[in-house]
């Protein structure tokens, strides 16, 4: 793609100067953070009966006190804390176009217009990995520090695998924001389609029709909801993959051929 | 190729309503062509067609030989435009800013964001992040891209926009010197009607989306409207010897005597020989030409004697 490099560059600059990636960063660091003092809690039945409400929070959402349930913490949230977090970096990447003027600079250039796009989707791509896999790193060595009972390296990797797949599947579910923050020139109704997919996906995953709407996939994936909920078949994730590719061609579709009169 | 801009019956409809109608223009290359309009009359419209930016809903516009549409990339390494109030990532420095547009342009020359830098007189600002720029220092970064890969063509909207006096004058002599020495050509709107008269080859007046009238400065000369205005310490009694004298004379808010006759306005000595011998000798005699700013008035209909 012409130019998509120096399209990419400029983008980077963008992220760089601003102060998204530091608080992006900053709530993934927490999360394993939260993992940990979890497990502390459900190992130490003392300091969890003196926390009261916290310790029986720490049992529904962890379990036992393990590296299995510690991942599996993990992989959940990142499935949420990744929803909406990238979900929030989608919608400023694009909607900052839009709320700071900048986006009629863009249209007539050299640079095809797909390029500057797919440079802003890439920037997403690579800032949602380094944040999974700072989520992933902290938490191993919170896992190390809190001494949880050994097990071999295979567990460690398909808790891995399971998080990498979990954020994946949250990216993808988030593209479809950019073309809300195109097509509605800011940050407003991205915002407001990631609350509604947020709810939605609770309700439907409770009405027992999760594994059909794309975006209760992840929960159903990483079990966020119990296991007996789990029935994931191809189709559903299929369409995880075609929502995000539906977001991503629809946002192409709208910076080339949509009226940009802002 | 001698055109830089061309349009064919270009439309622009949103519902119901219509921003631009039939548009017509031809732009030649090396000329300053003024595009005058009131708010809302479809200059922003008919720029943003041009680049690409809106689609027209009839018509077709051409930009350097190039037909405007979905994919047409070629036109944009050889302009530069400024649409509307020009803004930038505010948390990003100017010389940021200007890098980011020419890593945007492919073979722009590194040293060109300083050379732009220096020819806008925006030194002290190259390092300041762009979100704490002035009004008019914002201006100039935007024509600073606008001009930092060297255009053919120039479309800007409003480019005096948020200038002081001083700035005024120095995009004026840059836009000069640009057209003059490099043979750039320029395709701006603007508000300000005396930096028209004085910058413009060619002046288009666009009202409700319609083309009004497209002429040569020096066919503007010819057709603003010129007028004698006369003093005398007696306006009444003067009044009545023009009057009487066959002239359409008329006292102008009770100020000054106006004549539009152009046998008045060719020969005004004979005017004064006339009161003299009346024994209402003028204290102050003048032939006025009308300005740009009352022609396009008068021409939208909105001086106060075609109310719109």
């Amino acid at each position: 793609m012409s130019n998509l490099a120096q399209a990419f560059w400029v983008e980077l600059l963008k992220a760089r100067r601003s102060r998204m990636p530091w608080v992006t960063a900053l709530v993934f660091a927490i999360l394993p953070l939260i993992g940990g003092f979890f497990m502390i809690v459900i190992r130490d039945p003392e300091l969890a009966r003196s926390l009261g409400m916290i310790s029986v929070k720490a049992q529904i959402v962890a379990g036992t006190a393990d590296w299995p349930a510690y991942l599996n913490f993990l992989a959940m949230a990142t499935t949420m804390g990744g929803f909406i977090l990238f979900g929030l970096i989608c919608t400023w990447v694009f909607g900052r176009e839009y709320a700071d003027h900048t986006i009629k600079d863009l249209l007539a250039l050299p640079t095809p217009r797909t390029a500057i796009v797919l440079a802003k989707f890439v920037l997403l791509m690579l800032w949602a990995a380094t944040l999974t896999a700072i989520t992933f790193l902290i938490g191993l060595g919170v896992g190390t520090a809190i001494a949880l009972p050994p097990v071999p390296a295979a567990t460690i990797w398909q808790g891995g695998l399971t998080i990498a797949v979990a954020a994946g599947m949250s990216l993808l579910l988030i593209l479809p924001l950019a073309l809300a923050a195109s097509a509605w020139h800011g940050y407003l109704a991205p915002v407001g389609f990631l609350i509604l997919a947020l709810a939605l996906s609770q309700i439907i995953i409770v009405t027992g029709y999760g594994e059909y709407f794309p975006w209760s996939v992840p929960a159903l994936y990483t079990s966020m909801v119990g296991p007996e909920l789990a029935h994931l078949e191809w189709f559903s994730f299929a369409s995880v993959i075609l929502t995000g590719v539906a977001g991503m061609l629809g946002t192409i579709a709208w910076w080339e051929l949509a009226d940009q009169v802002h | 190729m001698n055109t830089a801009i061309q349009t064919h019956n270009l439309a622009k409809r949103y519902g119901k309503v219509t921003a631009v109608h039939n548009l017509s223009l031809r732009v030649e290359r090396g000329e300053i062509y003024a595009f005058l309009g009131l708010n809302g009359a479809g200059k922003t419209t008919t720029i943003r067609m041009l680049l690409g930016m809106v689609r027209p809903t009839a018509g077709a516009a051409e930009v350097l030989g190039r037909r405007i549409q979905p994919g047409e990339r070629q036109p944009w390494r050889s302009v530069g435009h400024l649409v509307e109030t020009p803004y930038a990532y505010p948390e990003l420095t100017v010389r940021e800013n200007l890098e980011a547009m020419r890593r945007l342009r492919p073979g722009v020359e590194q040293s060109a964001v300083s050379r732009i830098i220096e020819r806008l007189e925006l030194v002290d600002y190259a390092d300041r992040r762009a979100g704490t720029l002035s009004l008019g220092n914002a201006q100039r970064l935007g024509l600073a891209k606008a001009l930092l890969h060297a255009p053919e063509l120039l479309i800007l909207d409003e480019p005096a926009m948020g200038l002081d006096p001083a700035g005024i004058v120095e995009i004026r002599n840059l836009l000069l010197e640009l057209v003059q020495e490099h043979g750039v050509t320029v395709f701006m709107s603007s508000h300000i009607l005396g930096e028209v008269a004085r910058l413009a080859h060619r002046i288009g007046i666009i009202h409700h989306g319609r083309l009004l009238q497209e002429l040569d400065i020096s066919e503007l000369e010819r057709d603003r409207r010129r007028r004698l205005v006369i003093q005398a310490r007696d306006q009444q009694a003067t009044l009545e010897v023009l009057t009487s004298a066959g002239y359409s004379a008329e006292l102008v808010a009770n100020e000054s005597i106006e004549i539009k006759d152009e046998a008045a306005i060719q020969h005004p000595e004979e005017i004064v020989v006339r009161l003299v011998h009346a024994g209402q000798p003028p204290t102050m005699l003048n032939v006025e030409q009308e300005n740009l700013e009352r022609y396009f008035l008068r021409l939208v209909g909105m001086d106060g004697e075609n109310p719109p």
